[in-house]
């Protein structure tokens, strides 16, 4: 777009210094706001650097092994907070893999279930639907995407946590972990719960709006070959909105790894490494994942090794954070080619 | 032009007001156990009610140990210790003794346990009795839920020394609450559940007795009760200005202090 | 089928048929089997989702009286928690929270979009800085907090919090505000942008045929533009609605003081520096999770949460065209209309 001064017929000598004062005018409003975008920059800049800054005594102290397992996080997180470290060790002394374990455990079952119910529930939303059921879906959704997820901590703590401690878990199964770890409602099932159900708005606004944006022609098509509802949308729609879909998903999961509050009331109080060899007890044993970890052990710390820990916890968050985006981008480059929004 | 000079006045007159209000009002930063933040905010308010001028002080919890490192570091002006200061503890830190105070075990109102002794205590919080029908006097069975707290906590501390003794540790796999409140409300929640808390803690759950002795006031002032313990502020060095204000308005037994105290903790002074 | 004979001409035009909706009775079983698995999640997502609300809506109503309104929450004892004060500095700290973060958000926002959109130079600046919205929208708030704390803790900074004596407190409501505004801030760059490149160049051309200069064209005829406002107005009310959402910067940039305790004298600075609650914080706080230990309270707060979101809701929905509306939705009234005012953390 061309900047748009043309020459303005002024009186005289004033005639160049208005055409000037225009440019001027221009050039500033352009550096202000370029700047802006600069400070945006350097805000991202700053925050990477202050991050691994802070977390890196953590990442020096422990290595590579900072992401492997052995012994309990509970005991690691004492000593640093004492001051005196662990026997053998140093005080940064450090094992994540019972968070990074519970991180993998939540995230990826709930992305996964999300994907499918999702998948349903948008083409339901975009071809079963009545009017008048679509009608009432489409503000369901808006509203399951807008609940704060301290509300739906509340309602897991409050309704669900004593309902699955009631009733689902029997006494023999509490008896038969109880040396190792205590069960009560707060777990693995009813934290996976409720985060499937936090990031399916998200999901389903994106596939039904990929699923609609598919070119009419080709479902007709479809149609006049006289293939049945369900096999076109299946067949055609959803493998057409298949980087939308993924998009979506990868959204979806950047959610659930970010999620903090809900989790931390949910998941259970001990960052445990769930055994799934416990069979079905597995489901119900407590697990802490690493966003929830900072939110646990955050004490108020302005420095010292529980300080550089919780930086050690959040440089990963950022960097898994920072892959997704990366993959949400490269999964969006096919949609280019069909022009389909997402 | 017009912009520019509007642009720059009000970002002096910003500046000009940052600057005093940054340096106006040291208020009082308190914080640390959370068995003395029921008592230091109460302490608190009453003291602002008394010297309106002086800003309200401003409590914190967190537990003991953050506390003592909280007023090491300089985050805190006074910390608040439910234990006995440690070898371990930063140097260079001044205890002062403000109050007594007890701690009870709990279990929840549907087992109200009338008494338990001190082998039984040791049995259920070491790990080796697992089971409520195991303990006698106990209505329900099934398997005990151990709620302990964590490191950083003096009530731990007190726990530990008072009724285990050095040498027996409470069982690893024990839920560890944060915070007398949060062990309370956990207690409150779980039918199975076993605990210690604070005095001040005890509503919504049962106390039970010890070794025959029921855990309340009474009983602790008098010293039957066996699991007292001391109440310390802590300040780095000897206490200085604000500081020393408020330990010596708290410590000096005036009528306000001691019935603040003794409402649910014991007065020394 | 009328037969058309050579010269007949059909007296009435034929009966409009409405083709009927195709039924499942042919379909093979697996396609059938699908379709109803498809009936269930739509159906079931419905019931569950309403039934959740409904039940939080009915115990908040219940524990909900006036006077929760106006009295300042107490410091009651352990345990007394649930019969004393009110959740008045929560919802006020809600109000200050979000006009902090929506304030710093909202004109950065739409600063950034128009640069972005209608300047641009150099090429490898702006995709850097659209690549850096993109990474802001995608970090967990978590990061975000504690972020904010090591910023804030410099003593030169310490005007904002309160001073200690090595760091600063780095806890107090501009802070929070502050560290909010980042999360609304890629939501109303998002709309800004969308609702720029949907504006026709006509607009543009014919102002700088009539000889102004870029920036006043923004000034003057873009920016006030109905599309644009709406665009914006959207944008805005989505980054209050993540704002109200929030939580975890609260936790860690708020100081979690039940009541707003104000640092200094100054009336208002005095109130920004300090420490106090919100609506989320408090709900936090009282559940089982915190020492509250007032689910009645919580659900009441609750209650209110959840009455501000249906009300952003339908805020973005009026201004989006409404369901089924005439108005053409763009992208992000197509998004925002399902993903209402969603949020992080």
């Amino acid at each position: 777009m061309a900047v748009g001064v043309l020459h303005r017929p002024g009186r005289g000598a004033t005639a160049g210094i208005d055409q000037q004062r225009a440019v001027k005018a221009d050039r500033r409003a352009e550096l202000t706001l370029g700047a802006l975008g600069v400070g945006v920059l350097a805000l991202i800049g700053l925050m990477l650097v202050t991050v691994l800054i802070n977390a890196w005594p953590s990442f020096s102290a422990n290595g590579l092994s900072w992401f492997g397992s052995g012994g309990e996080v509970v005991t690691q997180f004492r000593a640093m907070q004492s001051g005196t470290p662990l026997p053998g060790h140093s005080v940064l002394y450090f094992r994540a893999w019972p968070l990074i374990w519970g991180t993998l455990i939540t995230t990826v079952p709930a992305a996964l279930i999300a994907l499918v119910v999702s998948t349903l529930a948008a083409i339901f939303l975009i071809e079963f639907a009545p009017a008048s059921v679509r009608r009432v879906l489409e503000p369901v959704v808006r509203l399951l995407a807008g609940i704060p997820s301290v509300v739906y901590g509340l309602f897991g703590i409050l309704v669900l946590v004593p309902y699955v401690n009631e009733h689902l878990i029997s006494n023999a199964r509490k008896a038969s972990v109880e040396h190792v770890v205590q069960l009560n409602g707060a777990d693995l099932f009813t934290a996976t719960l409720v985060l499937t159900l936090m990031i399916l708005p998200i999901m389903i606004a994106i596939s039904a709006g990929a699923l609609s944006a598919v070119p009419p022609a080709w479902r007709e098509g479809s149609a006049a070959l006289g293939v049945n509802r369900w096999r076109t949308m299946w067949r055609v729609s959803v493998r057409t909105a298949r980087p939308a879909i993924a998009a979506g998903l990868v959204l979806a999961t950047a959610r659930a790894l970010g999620e903090a509050i809900m989790l931390s009331m949910l998941s259970g109080g001990r960052p445990f490494a769930a055994n799934p060899l416990d069979g079905l007890t597995f489901f119900f044993e407590p697990v802490q994942p690493l966003a929830a970890t900072i939110v646990k052990e955050f004490g108020g710390q302005s420095g010292g090794p529980v300080a550089s820990t919780i930086y050690a916890i959040a440089a990963v968050l950022l960097f898994s954070a920072a892959l997704l985006s990366l993959a949400a981008w490269a999964v969006k480059q096919p949609l280019k080619r069909y022009g389909i929004g997402a | 032009m017009r912009v520019h000079r509007t642009l720059i006045v009000s970002v002096i007159l910003a500046l000009a007001l940052a600057v005093p209000a940054g340096a106006v009002a040291k208020r009082l930063i308190i914080g640390g156990s959370t068995s003395v933040l029921p008592l230091a905010q109460k302490l608190a308010a009453a003291y602002h009610k008394a010297y309106p001028h002086i800003a309200e002080p401003q409590v914190q919890g967190g537990q003991s140990d953050i506390g003592i490192e909280g007023v090491a570091s300089g985050r805190f002006q006074i910390g608040d210790s439910s234990r006995n200061p440690l070898p371990t503890d930063p140097h260079g830190l001044r205890f002062t003794k403000i109050a007594e105070d007890g701690v009870c075990v709990i279990t929840n109102d549907s087992n109200p346990l009338p008494n338990l002794s001190e082998e039984t205590v040791q049995g259920i919080f070491t790990g080796s009795i697992r089971d409520w029908s195991e303990v006698p006097g106990s209505t329900i069975s099934g398997p005990i839920d151990l709620f302990d707290r964590d490191n950083a906590s003096g009530t731990q501390d007190a726990f530990q020394h008072i009724f285990l003794g050095e040498e027996k540790k409470i069982s690893p796999s024990a839920t560890a609450e944060a915070s007398n409140g949060l062990e309370q409300n956990a207690i409150a929640a779980d039918k199975n559940a076993v605990g210690f808390v604070s005095f001040a803690f005890t509503q919504g759950v049962h106390a039970v007795d010890y070794n025959g002795v029921a855990c309340n006031l009474p009983n602790a002032k008098s010293g039957q009760y066996a699991g007292v313990r001391n109440f310390w502020m802590v300040t780095k060095g000897a206490p200085k200005g604000e500081a020393l204000r408020f330990i010596n308005w708290v410590t000096s037994g005036n009528k306000t202090t001691k019935s603040i105290i003794s409402s649910s903790w014991i007065t020394i002074h | 089928m009328a037969s058309v004979a050579a010269g007949e001409r059909p007296t009435r035009p034929p009966a409009i048929v409405r083709p009927r909706r195709e039924g499942t009775a042919t379909w093979p079983l697996a396609d059938r089997i699908c379709h109803a698995l498809c009936w269930a999640v739509g159906v079931g997502l419905c019931v569950i989702t309403i039934a959740i609300v409904v039940f939080m809506l009915v115990k908040g109503i219940t524990y909900l009286r006036p006077k929760l309104f106006i009295e300042h929450p107490a410091p009651a004892g352990p345990g007394a928690q649930a019969k004393s004060g009110g959740f008045l500095d929560p919802i006020v700290g809600t109000f200050i929270v979000t006009a902090i973060g929506i304030a710093i958000a909202a004109p950065a926002g739409i600063g950034l979009a128009t640069w972005l959109n209608e300047y641009g130079r150099p090429r490898w600046l702006a995709r850097t800085v659209e690549s850096a919205i993109e990474m802001i929208a995608g970090v967990p708030s978590i990061v975000l907090a504690i972020f904010g704390l090591v910023i804030f803790s410099r003593p030169f900074l310490a005007f904002l919090s309160q001073p200690g004596a090595t760091v600063a407190l780095s806890q107090s409501f501009i802070i929070a505000g502050i560290m909010m505004s980042l999360l609304a801030l890629p939501l109303v760059f998002t709309a800004t942008r969308e609702s720029l490149t949907q504006l026709p160049p006509r607009l543009r051309e014919a102002s700088y045929a009539l000889g102004k200069t870029r920036a006043t064209t923004i000034r003057r005829v873009l920016l006030p533009s109905p599309q644009m406002r709406t665009g914006m107005a959207t944008g805005v009310v989505l980054g209050m609605g993540r704002i109200i959402g929030d939580t975890a910067i609260l936790t860690i940039l708020l100081g979690s003081t039940l009541k707003n305790e104000a640092v200094g004298h100054v009336p208002v600075w005095g109130t920004l520096r300090g420490t106090g609650s919100t609506l989320t914080s408090y709900i936090y706080n009282n559940s089982p999770a915190g020492e509250g230990g007032a689910p009645q309270k919580a659900y009441a707060a609750a209650f209110l949460l959840l009455m501000s979101v249906l009300v952003l809701n339908a805020a973005v929905t009026r201004l989006t065209g409404g369901q089924g509306g005439a108005t053409r939705l763009t992208r992000i009234g197509r998004r925002a209309l399902l993903t209402g005012v969603g949020g992080n953390g």
